[in-house]
């Protein structure tokens, strides 16, 4: 599992560790095994650069090493990491001790990085980041305001731990909290130390974590330990990245959970597109039990957990509750109908605890640090940190932790750097497929992201997916996606949201095809309103939420589609074209030159025209021009 | 326990569900996909209630919801009419003409040509699958998900385990199941398509075909008996009760001949 090029000893695999105290001193031995002043490279194999071929830039650093063999004097140590964060910067590197932040190198590049900046100490300015609106490169990692500007508890160790290597884990920290519990906590001080950082669950919902553990605890019979990592919103990665850049967390959380309610056994519900979380998770439940971190009789107290991975055929309802746990049972993925909670009978009716993969990986630093250092960040009511995946209109893409109540112009502003192509941020999607539309010119910009402010104008907090969008974001073309994307995933056996969110579907296409008809606004409120009051599940419950909301706050939108058949964003096709004002063009031609359809005429230095029949409407035009003068009409 | 059931004090027993209390006490709560013998599965939706349990008001489906404490409850609000008066109208065109629904349109003013129809002959309660996985073979399932669900066998074959009981056709309120005994053989078509065929057992004695040839042993396992009920394998219930009553007859005739110790003959 160890790196080639690693310079930590190999220890002993096979001893265990068999008491808590020796954990402590693994841990010293394995810190002071390292030199920090040792080059240090880290290679983002997060998903999302791996997608745009980090694991090509890692050989290649491996091979450039090994060929300036010679004349390095320290070997640096070249480690594959989790998640960095800033996916649109990929393939991403970080260098030690000089704290540098490389981005979007190729596998081409390592032969020149090695040569001048591990060798030669030199900083190649073209791989560093530029602000947007800025021409002075950042160098240094801790001075990119993406990254300081956040606050990261949940992805402390994401991005510079190698999640296949437990060493480095332990060396960061990671099962001090399990063995602090299993030396001096009661099961019942577990809890009390939850409710006080009064943690509440990050998958949506937000039911507070310490309660819910209490409730289950409480229940007679065989507990079961089960972590939900079916994230399945559009655009939202967070749990990936947990569970792929620190996999020791999630598993750490699993356990203390599972000695505060007595349990034994646990389970990891994993969706099947991710394949690399599987990877990791397996890996790290491996060398942890190899180590006596997990399965039976950890680190010699007697307390036993054995966890596994149960991999989700790809289904979005599964990460609903119940009809995760029938899914794990082995039975088809439909949420059951029981008004019981799952605390009490859940899984093979058994009282079981399910937690989001972060609510878990939350745990272990509330244990350490208590719950009253965790109480301190976010608000009142949500306490704590939350990761955002920040998607969409926005310059800086990738993966954040705020604390709670941090303002929406802090993340989409201060850490996302803006809307691209100057344009105008017109709203914010939040809460998944199921959340609402936040309209952003206006009050809303300043709104404090928590549990309740989300919920409170029509929206939630989901499990922290981020959509930003701009002015040319069609909020009824919205709407469609996300209901089409619904009821494709709808499981069927509820009639409000098997048939309404269909008819809902079919009104949806019709207003953005020019077909809208007087009424159908009504319609969609109508049927919107029901599906969330009749719906069996959460996921019919909340449905109608994108529909609802972005009648709410865009009514006129919706109106301009039916009345005057108008898409002023200029995405719905039948709805709009595009126009060239005489008065600003400039006749350079560029429009004519990118239209792969031949439909814009004109000679050079005088307004150009567009010819409507010969359009298809690819914005290549309107995306190039450098005046403004293209227009949707 | 103080149940109040529509301003009124009603009599109830604690774990019953809101349906069982509101049958017992003549309250009227729609259902299509309960019946008192199944398990509730709440699929429907169209017994939704609004409960009031402490200071929370919600809504709840009536079918599976066990009352363990005082509530409220109210089951004919304003909401509750306008969400079953569309609930049926989203129904409508899945199955058109069908009794259930039109008797309901009628009580909650709905417009069953609202939406177009898209005739599938099935509104979705799951019964015909719950009782086929009580009673029958486990044959009938739902199949497929979101618009696409549908009640099928397996991979959409014709399936073995059929026990050819009927039981499906018998309970499916839109008679979108039909048994037909044809050939020395039951078909039980669902929706106008076959789903199993079971060979039919020939009466030893009058030669008609009868009851379907199947194999007890799953169907008892799950009902958790040991052995098969005594009855005559071989004989329809017609040629069955013929020689029930002649041999009942020739009991009687024997009993009542002349013999050497007859009581009737010394008196």
């Amino acid at each position: 599992m160890a790196t080639a090029t690693s310079t930590a000893p190999e220890l002993a695999w096979t001893k265990k560790i068999s008491a808590p105290q020796e954990l402590a001193q693994y841990r010293q031995t394995l810190i002071e095994s390292i030199d920090p002043s040792t080059p240090c490279i880290r290679v983002c194999c997060g998903t999302g650069c791996k997608a745009v071929g980090s694991l090509d830039v890692l050989a290649a650093l491996k091979t450039a090493v090994a060929a300036a063999g010679v004349d390095v004097k320290v070997v640096p140590e070249i480690k594959r990491t989790g998640c960095h964060g800033f996916c649109s910067r990929g393939p991403l590197l970080t260098l030690q001790p000089q704290d540098l932040f490389y981005q979007r190198v190729k596998p081409e590049d390592t032969e020149e990085i090695v040569r001048k900046t591990v060798v030669g100490g030199e900083v190649i300015p073209r791989f560093l980041y530029k602000p947007p609106g800025s021409k002075e490169p950042i160098a240094k990692v801790h001075d990119i305001p993406f990254f300081a500007k956040q606050t990261k508890l949940v992805l402390k160790r994401v991005g510079r731990i190698d999640p296949f290597d437990i060493r480095d884990a332990i060396a960061d920290g990671a099962y001090q909290g399990l063995a602090k519990i299993l030396t001096e906590m009661t099961p019942q001080q577990v809890i009390e130390e939850i409710k006080v950082a009064r943690l509440r669950g990050r998958g949506g919902a937000g039911f507070p974590t310490g309660i819910k553990w209490e409730s289950c605890a409480s229940q007679p019979g065989r507990h079961y330990v089960i972590c939900n990592g079916d994230e399945g919103d559009p655009g939202a990665f967070m749990d990936a990245s947990v569970m792929e850049g620190d996999p020791h967390a999630v598993l750490e959380g699993m356990a203390i959970a599972a000695y505060a309610m007595g349990s034994d056994r646990g389970f990891l519900y994993v969706r099947m597109e991710y394949p690399l979380a599987v990877q990791t998770l397996t890996a790290a439940i491996r060398q942890a039990e190899d180590l006596g971190l997990l399965g039976s009789n950890i680190m010699g107290t007697g307390f036993g957990f054995k966890a596994s991975i149960s991999t989700g055929a790809g289904a979005f309802v599964c990460g609903e509750s119940s009809a995760l746990m029938s899914s794990l049972e082995g039975k088809v993925g439909r949420p059951r109908a029981k008004y019981i909670r799952s605390t009490e009978r859940g899984f093979r009716d058994s009282p079981s605890n399910l937690n989001n993969v972060e609510t878990y990986a939350n745990v272990p630093e509330i244990i350490l640090r208590g719950g009253q250092w965790y109480a301190g960040y976010g608000t009142e009511r949500s306490t704590g940190t939350k990761v955002f995946s920040l998607t969409g209109n926005v310059h800086n893409v990738g993966l954040v932790e705020v604390p709670m109540g941090t303002s929406l112009r802090e993340i989409v502003f201060g850490i996302g750097g803006g809307i691209p192509n100057k344009k105008q941020l017109k709203a914010v999607q939040t809460g998944g497929p199921s959340g609402g539309c936040i309209p952003i010119p206006g009050k809303f910009i300043d709104i404090n992201v928590g549990f309740g402010k989300l919920a409170e104008i029509g929206s939630m907090m989901g499990s922290g997916g981020m959509i930003v969008m701009d002015e040319n974001t069609c909020m009824v073309e919205v709407s469609r996606y996300f209901i089409n994307f619904l009821v494709e995933e709808s499981c069927g056996q509820c009639t409000p949201c098997r048939e309404g969110l269909t008819r809902m579907r079919e009104i949806l296409s019709r207003i953005t095809q020019g077909e809208g008809r007087e009424g159908d606004i009504e319609q969609l409120e109508e049927i919107g309103q029901f599906t969330n009051n009749f719906s069996l599940c959460g996921l019919g419950t909340s449905a109608a939420n994108p529909v609802l909301s972005t009648i709410k706050y865009f009514r006129e939108e919706y109106e301009a589609h039916i009345r005057s058949k108008k898409c002023p964003a200029g995405v719905c096709k039948p709805l709009y074209y595009y126009e060239i004002d005489p008065d600003t063009c400039t006749g350079c031609g560029l429009c004519l030159k990118r239209c792969p359809a031949g439909a814009i005429t004109g000679e050079k230095k005088k307004a150009h025209l567009i010819h409507q029949e010969a359009c298809i409407k690819c914005m290549e035009c309107y995306r190039n021009c450098k005046f403004d003068s293209i227009r949707i009409m | 326990m103080k149940i109040i059931m529509d301003g009124k004090e009603v009599s109830a027993e604690r774990g019953q569900t809101i349906v069982e209390v509101a049958r017992r006490n003549g309250v009227y709560i729609p259902t299509l996909c309960h019946v008192p013998a199944l398990e509730p599965a709440a699929m429907c939706r169209i017994c939704t209630v609004e409960l009031a349990e402490g200071r929370r008001s919600r809504l709840v489906t009536a079918c599976n919801y066990p009352l363990r404490g005082d509530a409220e409850i109210h089951t004919d609000t304003p909401l509750l009419r306008n969400g079953r008066k569309v609930l049926i109208e989203l129904l409508a065109p899945r199955c058109q003409g069908a009794k259930t629904l039109t008797q309901l349109a009628e009580r909650y003013g709905a417009d069953l040509n609202r939406f177009p129809a898209e005739d599938k002959h099935c509104i979705m309660c799951g019964l015909c699958a719950r009782v086929c996985e009580r009673v029958g073979g486990n044959v009938l399932a739902l199949c497929g998900r979101g618009v696409e669900i549908e009640v099928d066998t397996s991979f959409g074959r014709l399936s073995p385990n059929c026990i050819g009981c009927g039981s499906c056709a018998q309970i499916c309120p839109v008679d979108a199941i039909r048994i037909e005994d044809v050939d020395g053989e039951r078909r039980v078509i669902v929706r106008g398509k076959e789903a199993s065929r079971v060979p039919l057992r020939r009466c030893s004695a009058c030669g008609v075909h009868f009851g379907p040839v199947i194999d007890l042993k799953q169907v008892l396992a799950r009902a958790g008996e040991n052995g098969v009920p005594d009855f005559n394998r071989d004989v329809c219930s017609a040629c069955s009760r013929r020689s029930l009553a002649r041999r009942l007859a020739e009991r009687h005739y024997e009993q009542h001949e002349p013999g050497p110790h007859d009581p009737a003959e010394e008196s």
